[in-house]
């Protein structure tokens, strides 16, 4: 048996990979007595979802699940559309500066939040936006926009303009032709990267964390991040809402593993 | 008319990164030659006074030590563990493979304060599993305070960075393994090539425009991490674990100077583009030998 000692390996490799997942989860399911026991144990005879109804009573994690979906909604929607008009102008036009925009689009994506995050927040607070969901989605729309420009500028570069052609000929506008004929065409593709924006801002902390202040603006990763420190003492529900919290993204690498890394590898590289 | 249809279409984009990435940048510029505070406003032009402080502060400096620790350590450990479950990856033992691959993958895909608070919990002292370990092996005789240690505390935030980051040198390894034509091997094996021969003289050697690109992304990824530290540590115990962006924060957030925290976000920004130029040319030297 060649194969049977890199299996093994492999294995004992995967346990350790998801040990902090797994203690996670079994973390989530303990009532707090159990949580907090020495020496720690893996399962307990009292094992149930409880910590998963009480997080949202203890802690105000339903408005903060209601604001991530919102956040994460708007945003998705908002990237998808400015996206696909600017990444069918790069797709479809020649015109002067056209390099020049997209790698303004490439460089945008390297800046790092701790340098705009002090404009940003007295840009928004001047305006109002600051503490508001509107202003988070905003930034996030803006934050994952050259991510989205780059994907479907790919998707719509893949289909042949004949199609297109075709429609022009019998009349269409430009526009109309957009979206009669090339949209439903690269409905695939704008399903992937209404995916990625969707976790982008789903699982985004930094802007998130700093650009809200209040219990009714939180996102879930900022309470989650927030009082991860403070709350040590119910660790059981702070579990629950992190495990509750990742199934989303996971059902999305599952469900589509090879788009994910496909295009997960292009965002970094391009 | 016609002619104006493409910048029509790229204005609702360009608006967005002009308000939310192009005007903060510069803005920061000008935030940094005054004095801003957050409770006070914008006061007079003081030069280059907040650069000062900043560059007298000794946290920055321990900052600064850290962040290229975390960065260029954390990076280059990511990439050899990437590499590592990458060839194990290849081994093409067929449909159980991709089992694994997908588990491998799995911490990539979580959202990193998710991944944070697991290691925070894991490594919990009185009921983290990893102290109870470690004294079941007799490793150790009594519990450590994991992130209370300025000894420790970065190098487990350290830790659980990679285990967040190699799955990305994984996938990307992987791919660059597949891509290498197998009549390579053949004609080493024909030669009488052993593995370590064949693996040093042709995988390697194949890999080496992917590591280039994952070196890069990953020391700028890392320079500018503020997910892992903040949510497991907050930069302590006494700043043992502070890193740069976390510190800009603390200078424009807990102690309201916005010119202070506005300087500090110029000089990162300034050694991010110094380091991708480097890199860049250091890259375009070694290509035409």
């Amino acid at each position: 048996m060649k194969r049977a000692a890199p299996i093994l390996l492999m294995a004992v490799i995967a346990a350790f990979v998801l040990l902090p997942i797994l203690w996670t989860l079994s973390t989530s399911l303990k009532p707090l007595s159990e949580v907090n026991v020495h020496p720690p144990r893996w399962t307990s005879p009292q094992m149930s979802i409880q910590p998963y109804i009480d997080m949202f009573f203890f802690l105000p994690f339903a408005t903060y699940t209601a604001n991530s979906l919102i956040v994460a909604t708007s945003a998705t929607i908002l990237t998808l559309v400015i996206g696909s008009l600017a990444a069918f102008a790069f797709a479809r036009f020649q015109f002067a500066g056209k390099d020049l925009f997209l790698l303004v689009f490439l460089l945008s994506q390297m800046l790092p939040g701790a340098s705009v995050i002090v404009p940003l927040f007295q840009l928004l607070t001047e305006v109002g936006l600051y503490d508001t969901l509107l202003g988070l989605t905003l930034t996030h729309a803006a934050v994952l926009l050259p991510f989205a420009i780059w994907l479907l500028y790919g998707f719509f570069c893949g289909i042949p303009r004949e199609v297109e052609e075709a429609a022009l000929i019998d009349g269409c506008s430009r526009l109309a032709a957009l979206r009669k004929v090339l949209l439903p065409l690269a409905l695939p593709g704008l399903g992937a990267t209404a995916l990625f924006a969707f976790l982008g801002s789903w699982n985004e902390f930094f802007f998130a964390l700093i650009l809200t202040s209040s219990d009714t603006t939180r996102t879930v990763p900022v309470g989650i991040g927030l009082f991860v420190g403070e709350y040590t003492d119910i660790w059981n529900q702070m579990s629950a809402a992190a495990i509750l919290f990742s199934v989303p993204p996971l059902m999305v690498f599952l469900a589509m593993r090879k788009t994910f890394v496909k295009g997960l590898v292009a965002g970094a590289i391009k | 008319m016609k002619r104006a249809t493409p910048y029509l279409l790229l204005l609702p984009a360009l608006i967005f990164t002009v308000f939310v990435l192009a005007y903060p940048l510069i803005q920061n510029l000008f935030n940094s030659f005054y004095q801003v505070s957050l409770v006070r406003g914008t006061g007079g032009w003081i030069g280059l006074e907040n650069y000062e402080k900043v560059f007298r502060d000794s946290e920055f400096w321990l900052a600064f030590r850290n962040t290229a620790v975390y960065a260029v350590a954390g990076t280059v450990l990511a990439l050899v563990v990437g590499l590592a479950f990458a060839l194990l990856l290849n081994l093409k033992l067929g449909r159980i493979t991709t089992v694994f691959n997908v588990i491998y993958t799995i911490p990539w895909v979580i959202s990193p304060v998710v991944a944070g608070f697991t290691w925070k919990w894991l490594l919990n002292d009185n009921f983290g599993i990893i102290n109870h370990w470690l004294i079941s092996l007799g490793l150790i005789h009594e519990e450590i305070t994991w992130l209370g240690n300025p000894d420790t505390a970065l190098l487990c935030v350290a830790i659980a960075r990679l285990w967040q980051f190699y799955p990305f040198a994984m996938v990307m390894f992987l791919a660059g393994l597949q891509a290498i034509p197998e009549e390579q091997y053949e004609a080493a094996a024909v030669d009488g090539a052993s593995m370590f021969q064949k693996f040093y003289n042709i995988t390697l050697p194949n890999l080496q425009s992917v590591s280039a690109v994952l070196l890069l992304l990953g020391i700028l990824w890392s320079f500018n991490d503020f997910n892992m530290v903040f949510v497991m540590t907050r930069g302590g115990p006494m700043n043992a674990s502070m890193v740069l962006p976390v510190l800009v924060r603390e200078y424009s957030f807990v102690f309201f100077d916005l010119g202070k925290g506005s300087a500090l976000s110029v000089i990162i920004f300034a050694l991010l583009v110094s380091l991708s130029f480097l890199y860049l040319k250091a890259l375009s030297r070694r290509e035409p030998a």
